[in-house]
């Protein structure tokens, strides 16, 4: 295998959010079916929650893409914590109108109100850990109006989990869970990525050993799962780029570079 | 580019700090089986030492046994004589009740009981002495076939015990004729209960100077027979000899009581006034 191989892999399992780098895993499509259905009911708010690095965000950013098309969708990877400057990008992407001084939330209302845009948009919120408990409640009493549906992203911390309940208890109709991958699903989640790249010999180099070794260490999370895959390829390049690979061997992932990249990763405290 | 070498050795600290417990484990392991079998081995030689101190002693306390058993043999015909010398300053004719305790000290002396060889049967019937001719006779006249019984028993134990002291003071020591001789007739006196060769082994003992033994004799043959003198004055002057004078006085009174026996008198009179001693 060339380096080139390796260094191809190792950009697969680059830690960005890009739609097309979704995989579909069965857990995960059902979850994702349930989101869209959840979308096309009624509903005021809808949560969507997990420990940081179980896809949140690629789901997100997924529904987006998939939305976008047939219904008006806009999305918000990085809080605008500004309360002020919150409502003028909301009325400016989903209402068309640009406020040039100060917008409060009565003014937000008014230009709400006053809107005829026929479908309800649907605003994805992001990271909505990081919004004050003062903009939380705001963007609860607009959701309430029913003329803006909001999907928001929580980390699932036992701080983020009060914020969800004093906040969204009464409120939100429907609230998904996201969770780790199991050791089957990380082992499918790494070789459809890399063959979705047509790194067809690295996808054949994780065996079950291998992947049970990658899941002992990150715990099926998908965020460290990338960032570990990503510096053992980048040990594989660099092993291959000083010819040591044969004492290494290539047929199977080597569990020594595995843990030399958790050491790396700093999943492995050494 | 990545520092695979700083990995490397990273990665090798770590290993090694990840074998640590195993290893921690494995030598505690170690240290904790050797210490166990030390322990168990230490304790199966105290064990074995304690086993063997045991056997020591078992064999120390067999020896010690079997020499009180020899002390006890040498010391018993004593026992016995006094006991009987009791029995008989009390009541002379009773025959009976001393068979019955010479059968009670049978029975605990049995494992040294002597059983006459078929050679030496050979030779007794060849060898014939002139009085055993007579000796058919003198045993119709002398006692009821129950009390023969009971003697034989009590004449068999006497004989043991005297056999027991007998073969390593007087055969290695004296080396006499006549003690080969004693020794075949005592074993033809057993045979045949005869009161004439118990007389004669009486008789003979006192001569060598062994009272004890003369004693004895004499006491079977008077209860086999009570109307021997012969019998009656050996057992006098063996307790004589033997420093039991008052008893010898006593006994030889009754018995003139009986049988009005002028020897018997001769000899009463000579003890009485110091002659015999």
């Amino acid at each position: 295998m060339s380096s080139s191989i390796y260094i191809k892999s190792k950009n697969v399992f680059l830690d960005t959010v890009n739609s097309k780098d979704y995989v579909q895993l069965d857990r995960v499509s059902t979850i994702y079916q349930a989101l869209k259905d959840s979308i096309k009911k009624p509903l005021k708010m809808i949560l969507l929650y997990g420990k940081p690095g179980t896809g949140k965000s690629m789901f997100l950013t997924k529904l987006y893409n998939d939305l976008s098309s047939s219904q008006i969708v806009h999305i918000y990877q990085t809080p605008i914590l500004d309360e002020s400057e919150f409502y003028k990008v909301l009325a400016q992407d989903i209402f068309s109108t640009k406020y040039s001084g100060e917008l409060n939330f009565t003014q937000f209302m008014k230009i709400v109100n006053n809107s005829d845009i026929g479908s309800i948009p649907v605003v994805l919120l992001d990271e909505a850990q990081l919004y004050s408990d003062n903009l939380m409640e705001k963007i609860r009493l607009i959701s309430d109006t029913r003329t803006i549906k909001f999907v928001i992203t929580l980390h699932k911390t036992e701080e983020e989990d009060l914020i969800a309940k004093e906040h969204f208890q009464t409120r939100i109709w429907e609230s998904i869970e996201l969770e780790n991958a199991s050791n089957a699903e990380l082992k499918i989640y790494i070789q459809k990525k890399l063959m979705k790249a047509n790194c067809f010999d690295s996808a054949n180099m994780f065996t079950a050993k291998s992947v049970n070794k990658i899941f002992k260490l990150t715990n099926g999370n998908y965020r460290d799962t990338n960032k570990l895959l990503y510096a053992l390829f980048d040990i594989y390049s660099a092993y291959d780029e000083n010819h040591q690979l044969s004492s290494i061997g290539t047929t199977q992932v080597s569990n020594k570079l595995i843990e030399m990249s958790a050491i790396h990763t700093g999943l492995i405290n050494a | 580019m990545l520092n695979t070498r700083d990995l490397e050795e990273r990665w090798l600290k770590y290993k090694i700090k990840s074998y640590i417990p195993y290893a921690i484990i494995v030598v505690s392991l170690v240290v904790i089986i050797l210490i166990t079998s030390i322990f168990f081995n230490a304790n199966k030689k105290e064990k074995e030492l304690a086993l063997v101190s045991e056997i020591k002693q078992e064999k120390q306390i067999e020896n010690t046994q079997s020499v009180a058993t020899t002390v006890i043999e040498k010391t018993e015909p004593k026992k016995i004589i006094v006991e009987i010398k009791k029995e008989v300053t009390q009541e002379v004719p009773k025959t009976i009740n001393l068979a019955s305790q010479n059968n009670l000290q049978k029975s605990s002396d049995e494992p040294f009981k002597l059983s006459p060889s078929l050679d030496f049967m050979k030779k007794m019937q060849h060898s014939s002495l002139p009085y055993h001719q007579n000796e058919p006779v003198q045993q119709q006249k002398s006692t009821s076939p129950v009390i023969e019984e009971v003697q034989d028993l009590g004449i068999e134990e006497n004989v043991e015990i005297a056999l027991v002291e007998e073969k390593p003071e007087k055969i290695t020591i004296k080396r006499r004729d006549s003690s080969d001789d004693i020794r075949h007739i005592i074993k033809r006196f057993k045979k045949n209960n005869n009161p004439a060769l118990s007389l004669f082994i009486a008789k003979k003992y006192y001569e060598m100077g062994e009272y004890h033994k003369a004693y004895n004799y004499a006491l079977i043959t008077n209860e086999i027979d009570r109307n021997i003198d012969a019998s009656w004055i050996v057992f006098t002057k063996s307790l004589v000899k033997l420093d039991q004078k008052d008893m010898a006085i006593k006994t030889l009174r009754k018995y003139i009581e009986n049988s009005h026996s002028s020897s018997a008198k001769i000899l009463l009179d000579e003890i009485l006034a110091g002659k015999f001693k």
